[in-house]
This record gives C-alpha cells, structure tokens and sequence, in this order.
C-alpha cells in the first residue's frame, strides 16, 4: 500500500504506472470508483423522484395529452380533496396492512422451523421450496390463482365437503393472492435471521430457566425483529405498488397503482398520475420513519 | 481411587450425597457413538475437571448434564433427583458457554439478571442481586455496557455472573477459558478457583489442557473415545497413569515398551517414567562398558545428550541411552549446579525404580 | 483497510461531490429531438422495406399462432415480403400510448382513438390513390368524421359492428333482449355481470338512459352536458353493486364465461366465436349499441411506409377484408367483401352496406367539449372528465 516512489520508478509498464498514480491519491481512486454507482443511484432515485414531484405540478391537455408546463397545485389538491382518492387509499394501505400481517404470521413459524427445527437435508430443500415460486412468472401465479378462485375451480372443489365457498374475485381473492405472492419474501429474511440466532443463546436460556415462550418472547423475537421488519417492507411495499393481481382476481376493485394506471394509460393524464403516485411515497417515508423509530433498522 | 468399569456389572445406586449420578450414559450421532457408557459420582462442592482431546466425549458428557441432550441409554440424577429427562430450565445446574453465549440485545445487566426474571423475580431485587453478581466478578462499573463492548475476559466474567446468580448447586463450565490468551488465563484460574471455594458448590469443568485440569481440580476424569478411561486426583492421575494414553495425555512420560522394560529395568510389562524424576550427571571420567546398571533400587543408564532445550526454569535434555531408547529429561535450572549438558557430551541418567510406573496395556491400539 | 488511509467525513463529501460531478457530466449528452412534424401524404411509392409492424385490435391480423386454420398475414407476406409484426391492444387508450412510442406503421383505430391520434401528430395523411383497392369501399364510409380532417385523409376505412350483449343461456332467462339485463335488471345476476373496463363504456349507460329516460334529452351518447354525464355515472355506479369485475383483456373475458364467473354483459362477436360454446349467446340488443367503425392509419413516425400502404391496401382488399371481418365478426367495407365471404348471409347479418342501419349505431367518438350534436348552449364534458367519471365508478 505504502511503497517508496523510488521503488516504484524502477520497471514500470503502463498499467503499473497507473496502479502506483492511483495507489499514493486515494482520493481519486475512490472518486473514480463511485462515479459509476453514484450516477446510477442519482439518475435512478433522486432525478426520478424528483421528476415526480415536478410532472405532479403540471397539466394536461386532454385530448391529445400533450403536456403543458405550466405550475399548479390543482393535481395535488385533487388528489387530497376527493373522496376517492381517500377510499381507493385506505384500501390499498389496508390491503397491504392485513397482507403483510398474514405474511408474517406464516413465515415466522415456517422460517422457525426451517432454521432451528429441521436438519441441514430438510433445511436445504425447504429453501428451495421457498425460492421454487419465484422462478415463475408473477402473471402465471396471479393467473393461477384467478383459475383456483374461479367458479367451478380447485377452490370450490377442495371446499365442497366442508361446505365452503370460493370467495369469487375481490378483496379476499386479492389477499390471498397478494399473500402467497410475497411469502417467499417475507420468509427469507425472517429464516436468515433466525439462522444468525446462534443454537447457544437458546440453550443459555433455557440454561437459565427459560421456558420456550419465554425464551421465544425475550431472545429470540428481540433478536429477530429485524428481519421481521425487512420482510414486512418487503410484503408492505411491493402490495403497496401492485395493480395487476387485483385486475385479475381483484373484482371491481381498484388500487393506487390502478389509478396511476388509469391516469397514464386511459386518460393519459401523467401529472395527475404523478400526483397519486406521491401518495404511496408518502407513505413509505411514513412507514420506514415509524419502524425506524423503533430502531429496528439499525441492526439491518 | 476408583476407576469404573463399564462391561457388565451392574450400576451402583447412586449415593445419596452425591451432587451428580451418571449411569450407563450413552449418546450416538448419526454412526459417531460420542458417549460410550459412562458412570459417574461427582460429589457436593467439588471442582471436578472432565480431561481430554476433542471428540473425546467429555463435552457431550457436559451437554448430557446440562439437559441440551437427551441420553440414549442410561440415567443422569441431580442431588438424588433423576432428571434425565426433564429440560435444561427444569434442572438446577447452569452452564458457562464455550462462546460465552451472551445476549446481544441485552446489557451487562440484563444478561446476568436474566435467570432471575424468567423466575419472576422483582425488577429492584433482581437488580441488587445482579449487581452483586457482577461485584463478584469485579465487573459492576460495565452494568451498562452491551456484550460486544467488551473484551473477551470481560464476556466470560459475565457469562459467569450470569451462572451464578441463580445460585445453581451445580456449575457446568464448558472449556470457559479456551479462547483467552495465556496471561488472563492463568488469572481467570486462580479467579475461578477462589470462586468455587467461596460458593462452595460443585463445578464440573470441561478442557483439553491437562495442566488447566491438574492445576484447579479436586478430581480429573480422563475421557477417550467416549469412555472414563482414568478418574482420581490430579496427583493420581499424574503420578499413576493407568495405561500409555493417560501417561502421555496427562504431562510428558518416557515409555517403556516391554522388551525395552526387561532390558533396562528388568521387569516384564510396559512402564512409564516422568522426565523430572531423572537426574543426569557427567560420565566422561566415570563411564564404563555396562551401558546400564541397577544398584540399590537406583537405575543407572549411560547416554549420549542429543539435544538440549532452555524453557526458562528448567531444561528439557534429550538422552540418546545406548541401551536403546530416547530419554526426555528434565532439569531444574537452579539446581544441580547449573551446568547443562552440551550435545555430544557422554552422561549417566539416574533414576530410582520406585519412580517407575508400571501401566496396563491399552485395549486398543 | 489501513487505519490511516480511512477518509474522513468531509474529505468523503469532497470525494462524493467530485463523483457526482463527473457523473453529471456524462449523463448531459446531446439532446436529439427531432420532431415529426405533419408532412405531405405519399405521392408515389417506393421499394418495399422487408417489414411492417403494426399495433391492432385482437383478430385484425392473424398469422396462424391462434388458430392455424386462421391465417390472411402469411399470404400478403409471400406476396409483398413484409415480414409482419403486431401488438394486440385491449382499449383505444392503451392504443394511443402505444402509438406515441413511435414503434409501428400501421394503426387499426377506432373513432375514439382516431383524431386524438391526428390531434397529437401522431398520423399521418395518407394518400388513397396509392391504395388500389380504396375505390371499392362502401362510399358511407369514406371521409367522414374519424377519419378525416379538414379535408385531408387519415385513413383506410375496415369494418364495422356493434357491441354485443352477451349471455349464458343456462343462467340469464328468459333471454334478454335489452340492455336493461346489465342494468336495471343487473341485480338478477349479481356478482356476475361484466362490463367493458374503460372510461368510453359512459356511452354504453348514455345510450339506455338516451332510450329509457327521455327527460335526459340525450341525443349523442358521446355529447354529455354535465347533468348527462352525472346521470349515467349514477346509473354504472349502481351496475357496480352487480359487476363480478370488469374486462379489457379479451382473453380474461373469455375465461370469466368459461368459468362462468360472468354469466352477461357486454362483448364483442370475435369473443363469442373464440368461446364457440351452445350456452353462449350474443344479441344486438333493441337500444340498438355502440359501435366501432375501425381505420387503418399510417403513423407519422412510419419507417416502413412503402409496407405500410401494402399492408393497407391487402387488408381492405376484397378477399383479406371478408376473410378478416367475418372471423372478427364486423361488417366488411365492401360489396365486394361480401360476394368473398365463407357465410354468405354475412353481410345481411351485420347490415354491411346497409345505411339505415349504420345510422342507428353510435360509433365510438372522444367525447370533447365542443358538444358532438351540436348543441352550442351547454359546454360538453370531454374526455378527461369522462376518465375521472370512470375511475370514480369503480371507487
């Protein structure tokens, strides 16, 4: 790292020179090497964001759609006056409340079992099990599930003895749907973060008097919120952002992302689109503050 | 001294004082079988060492104790209690970790007064009593502290404040040392002793180091391949290994195969010898032709020195005996006039054949 | 990493700064926008390029991978060697987007996409000498109002048809012979009604509430003063206690009646032939219905031009026209089309050539605020209002 200039000056090629240039001014070493990620990252979130944020501010025409680039708050307005953004808003945040809920409340004991419970052979092949789902298309599962859910489908059919019905399509095929979409995802994190729970911490538990819950309650859960956490932004975020599960089982239902849809595709309307697109931003930020609160991020 | 035997007699009742029954223990891994039939008596207030090279099965033996296993065969009773099949939380032994096995997300405090709250002890008074705990352990300026603040001696003070606090009749330490340098380990003995004698409960203490074992023990059971193969004191087991593997295991033994015993020593069987209970003298005026002589009960044996090592208060002298075998000797430096042999120089070993142990052949090897 | 070489924090920020900069620096390129303004239509055409992409309605343009016994793209490609690409889309206003990107030739659109497309630079005018087979189309069809704007050509007139009731017949009886079966009645069969998820179905409500309640005075399901306008979104919100879900994708409309998640609602002819099932019926309700009255159109960022008006020119060509709308299920555009087509009662099903008849269909139209019958007391609502309406619909 600290080698002589003298040293140095003795058979020197070309890319040695620049090796040694570059190893006495680290400073442009490193300014070098971040300016590939850094334009990304610049390029990707803050000049997108803010493109956002401007497109929000201005109109349209709209017959041909043409955008006209001149200031007002009346996309923003619009969005926060009318009664149906409010609803299709507290639908979709509900939705991806009870989503994320239903997601961790399966992947804590699979992850559990998985991690501390099954052997290394089991432990591979539920892993697998675990990523197989994601190697399918997002369309063939929503799919999927929109054959299950149907009339006459395999939901009805497992149903029948027990006397229940498919839910047909809408908000409850769209949880279960929106659930078994963003499982693996929610599993993940939580099974790696039981794997960091080292077997002797439970023994020192239970060493000490623990019993299971009390062991569950006070070293393993503390230990693994984390994880729950980054799961739950996984399931939280991506229901959040979802609008084509919920046309294909959804019903009538609508989310954000479908009037986001709508505003570009239908009414090709992008600045009132941007507009409701600042809503799940909102509460994301929201949402990453609270659980940062908690502190929960410090130990991602 | 007892050594127990495990073929085919029947298990002794397990005396009633005793703090720690073992009988017929066996536990198997897959094919591995780690604990081979293994009975036990560790008495009330006694520093018992478990002494032997990894694999040896005295961890597992710990982890049987301790509840974190369950034994295939065979029972564990604590204070006349059998528990062998009961939870870890339901048996009064508490265990010191090999990685200390401290909580992450917890402090200094809340580490040690853990075993209190899962008790349902109040939040004042389990304070006071971790407090103490950690006074003990002369760490109760760290209460604040999170385990990953602290340096290794520190973690496995805790880790034992942690232990006691709960006041266990019994304390499983497994290897607790093994991962602090020499200086702090050899404090952390002295500090481990003195602790014991004040608690006055039984520890049972698990390492590889025999010295470790020899130094702290009241009593040293010496495992192989799942099996007890010597248990006495750290006296006995030094001065009378019973067979080749605990003699070199425990210290350092010259051995004696049987050919060489009737050559030197006139005996038949194989013998063990420490390397200080040998004294070397000059025999370059003195030599004669007789390579070795017994006179008195005193053995004496002409060698050539092969090599000689300074270890600071003493020196260790190889021996080359014309009689035939190697001879590792070791020499006070303050004693004996302080004049060490050099290589090639022609010198009398001399030992008393009371110093010779005789040892039983090994079952296998 | 050396503890002397660590960076500290405002050397950092230095070093973060200087990144950014150099970043910028190459992300500022040169800014090639050069735009496609409207120019002359064609006057004379060349070598054919080797391709033609071109954005449609499902069943416009089949090459076989549907269906191997429908297949009228092969043939024009062996003819002319333009090799064809398409994209199907399921509304005018995905449509409309898609054409922006500038990716296709051809554009098969209808009234309600046509003169947005023009309005937006997005067509260009095309020259109808060029296409041979231009003088044979119905002459009710040429220049008229989607098609045509001030004077100048947009497009080639293709087929024509109405939006159809559709219906189980195991499920809706008696069977219906209005479309008060998807409204009034709409309750009857409650979670599977269906209707067309885009904000142009307002004049599908326009046009029962044009027929049932007179006190509107509707005269153009497509001109909607705002009382119109409130009073047909009353009547689809009160169709949405009753909708199962609604369809833009063809292919989900197929399943929902397969599975019959949806027993009645509206649809189109080429969805009952897909179907081709004895339980599924397909009616001109008495309402009569909106309709398409589709045109192939020349994107004004065409790179294949010469395969584009090839391509124009087969598709309204006597055969490839019948053999088009008859499998999508439309009336050709031509007497001729009709002599070509498999039924021969085809055209007299679909009233091709049937002038009357046309009448009594509403084509799709954009709504804008210039009322479309006429009327200059009342500002209309336009089409912008009509998405809002549609979005607050579905709630």
């Amino acid at each position: 790292m600290t080698a002589e200039p003298q040293e140095m000056a003795a058979s020197r090629t070309p890319g040695a020179a620049i090796s040694a240039f570059l190893s006495r001014r680290p400073w442009v070493r490193l300014t070098a090497l971040l300016s590939v990620p850094l334009l990304w990252l610049v390029l990707v979130y803050v000049v997108a964001l803010a493109a956002l944020l401007v497109t929000a501010l201005w109109t349209t025409d709209s017959f041909t759609g043409e955008i006209d680039k001149t200031w007002s708050l009346d996309n923003i307005e619009t969005v926060l006056t009318t009664a149906l953004y409010r609803t299709v808003t507290l639908r979709t945040l509900g939705l991806a409340v009870l989503v994320t809920l239903i997601d961790v409340t399966i992947a804590l004991p699979i992850a559990f079992f998985m991690a501390k419970v099954a052997s290394r052979r089991t432990q591979r092949i539920l892993v697998v099990a675990v990523l197989t789902p994601l190697w399918a298309s997002y369309l063939v599962k929503a799919y999927a599930w929109r054959s299950v859910l149907s009339g006459g489908g395999l939901f009805e059919w497992l149903g029948q003895p027990f006397d229940v019905q498919s839910p047909g399509y809408g908000m409850t095929a769209l949880v279960i749907t929106e659930a078994y979409l963003w499982l693996p995802f929610v599993i993940l994190p939580i099974y790696a973060g039981f794997d960091r729970v080292p077997d002797s911490l439970l023994e020192a538990s239970g060493d000490l008097g623990g019993s299971g819950p009390q062991t569950l309650r006070w070293v393993v859960m503390p230990m693994i919120v984390p994880a729950v956490v980054a799961g739950a932004i996984f399931s939280f975020s991506l229901t959040l952002g979802d609008y084509i599960a919920v046309n294909i089982v959804g019903g009538t239902n609508q989310l954000l992302g479908n009037l986001v849809y709508t505003n570009v595709g239908a009414a090709n309307n992008l600045p009132l689109a941007a507009a409701i697109a600042l809503i799940p931003i909102a509460i994301m930020i929201v949402f990453l503050t609270a659980v940062r609160r908690t502190g929960a991020l410090e130990n991602l | 001294m007892t050594v127990t035997e495990t073929a085919d007699r029947p298990p002794r009742p397990a005396p009633e004082q005793a703090a720690i029954s073992l009988r017929g223990l066996r536990k198997e891994f897959g094919d591995v079988v780690a604990v081979d039939g293994v009975d036990l008596d560790i008495e009330h207030g006694e520093f018992f060492s478990m002494l032997g090279p990894s694999g040896s099965g005295k961890t597992t033996v710990l982890r049987l104790i301790a509840g974190f296993e369950r034994a295939d065969v065979g029972t564990v009773t604590l204070g006349g209690t059998d528990v062998t099949t009961r939870a870890p939380f339901e048996r009064d032994v508490n265990t010191v970790f090999q990685d200390y096995a401290l909580f992450p997300h917890m402090n200094v405090l809340d580490n040690v007064a853990y075993g209190l709250r899962v008790r349902g002890v109040r939040k004042a008074q389990r304070r006071a009593r971790a407090l103490e705990a950690l006074g003990t352990v002369q760490l109760g300026h760290l209460a604040d502290r999170r385990p990953n603040q602290l340096s290794g001696g520190q973690r496995q003070r805790v880790a034992l404040a942690r232990a006691i606090v709960v006041e266990p009749s019994v304390l499983l330490l497994d290897e607790p040392l093994g991962a602090l340098d020499l200086k702090l380990r050899e404090q952390m003995q002295v500090e481990l002793k003195a602790l014991q004698r004040n608690l006055g409960i039984t520890f049972v203490f698990v390492t590889h180091d025999q010295e470790e074992a020899l130094t702290l023990s009241d009593r040293v059971a010496v495992f192989r391949d799942g099996r007890i193969v010597q248990l006495g004191t750290p006296q006995e087991v030094y001065e009378e290994p019973r067979d080749p593997y605990v003699a070199s295991f425990v210290g350092t033994s010259n051995l004696f195969d049987s050919a060489v015993s009737q050559q030197i020593l006139g005996r038949a069987g194989i013998h063990a010898l420490r390397p200080e209970k040998v004294t070397l003298t000059d025999a370059a005026a003195t030599r004669t032709d007789e390579p070795v002589r017994v006179t008195d009960g005193v053995v004496e044996a002409l060698g050539v020195v092969a090599e000689t090592i300074y270890l600071g208060a003493a020196h260790r002298v190889i021996v080359d005996l014309e009689a035939g075998p190697r001879l590792v000797v070791l020499e006070q430096t303050a004693g004996a006039l302080a004049a060490p042999e050099h290589r090639g120089d022609v010198v009398w070993a001399r030992w008393a054949l009371d110093d010779v142990v005789p040892l039983s052949a090994e079952a296998d090897q | 990493m050396s503890k002397h070489s660590r960076p500290s924090g405002r050397r950092v920020f230095g070093v973060l700064l200087a990144s950014v900069s150099l970043a910028l620096i190459g992300a500022c390129g040169g800014d090639d926008s050069d735009s496609g303004s409207d120019s002359e239509a064609l006057q004379e055409l060349g070598e054919n390029e080797g391709q033609v992409s071109i954005l449609t309605w499902p069943g416009y343009v089949e090459d076989g991978s549907n269906d191997p016994e429908v297949d009228w793209v092969t043939p024009f490609e062996q003819e002319t060697g333009c090799e064809v690409t398409s994209k199907v889309y399921g509304t005018s206003d995905e449509a409309f987007n898609l054409a922006k990107t500038g990716e296709y030739d051809v554009i098969a659109a209808s009234g309600d996409l046509s003169l947005r497309l023009v309005a937006a630079d997005e067509a260009a005018p095309v020259n109808t000498d060029l296409v041979s087979n231009y003088d044979g189309i119905f002459d009710f069809l040429k220049d008229t109002e989607w098609n045509s704007v001030d004077g100048v050509n947009y497009g080639i007139p293709h087929g024509y048809g109405a939006n159809l009731l559709m219906f189980n017949t195991d499920v809706v009886q008696p069977e219906p012979t209005s479309w008060s079966a998807v409204f009034d009645d709409a309750s009857k069969y409650k979670g599977k009604v269906t209707a067309y998820d885009s904000p142009i179905y307002i004049a599908d409500a326009a046009l029962y509430l044009m027929k049932h309640n007179p006190e509107l005075e509707i005269e153009n399901p497509y001109a909607l003063d705002e009382d119109q306008l409130a009073a047909a979104v009353d009547l689809l919100k009160a169709q949405r206690e009753n909708i199962g879900e609604y369809w833009s994708d063809y292919l989900k409309q197929i399943s929902a009646f397969e599975t019959g998640d949806s027993v009645v609602g509206t649809s189109w002819q080429v969805i009952v032939n897909s179907l081709d099932s004895a339980n599924i019926k397909a009616i001109l309700p008495e309402e009569g219905s909106t309709a398409w009255n589709d045109t192939w159109m020349l994107s004004s960022q065409a790179e294949n031009v010469n395969c584009a008006y090839a391509w124009m020119d087969y598709i309204v060509s006597p055969k490839a026209n019948a053999t088009a709308t008859e499998y999508f299920g439309e009336a050709p555009n031509s007497e001729a089309a009709c002599a070509e087509t498999v039924n021969p009662d085809h055209c007299e099903i679909f009233h091709a050539g049937d002038e009357a008849f046309s009448e009594q269909l509403w084509y799709w139209r954009t709504p804008i605020a210039e009322c479309l019958d006429g009327r200059t007391d009342v500002e209309c609502t336009d089409y912008s209002q009509w998405t809002a309406a549609w979005t607050e619909i579905k709630g």
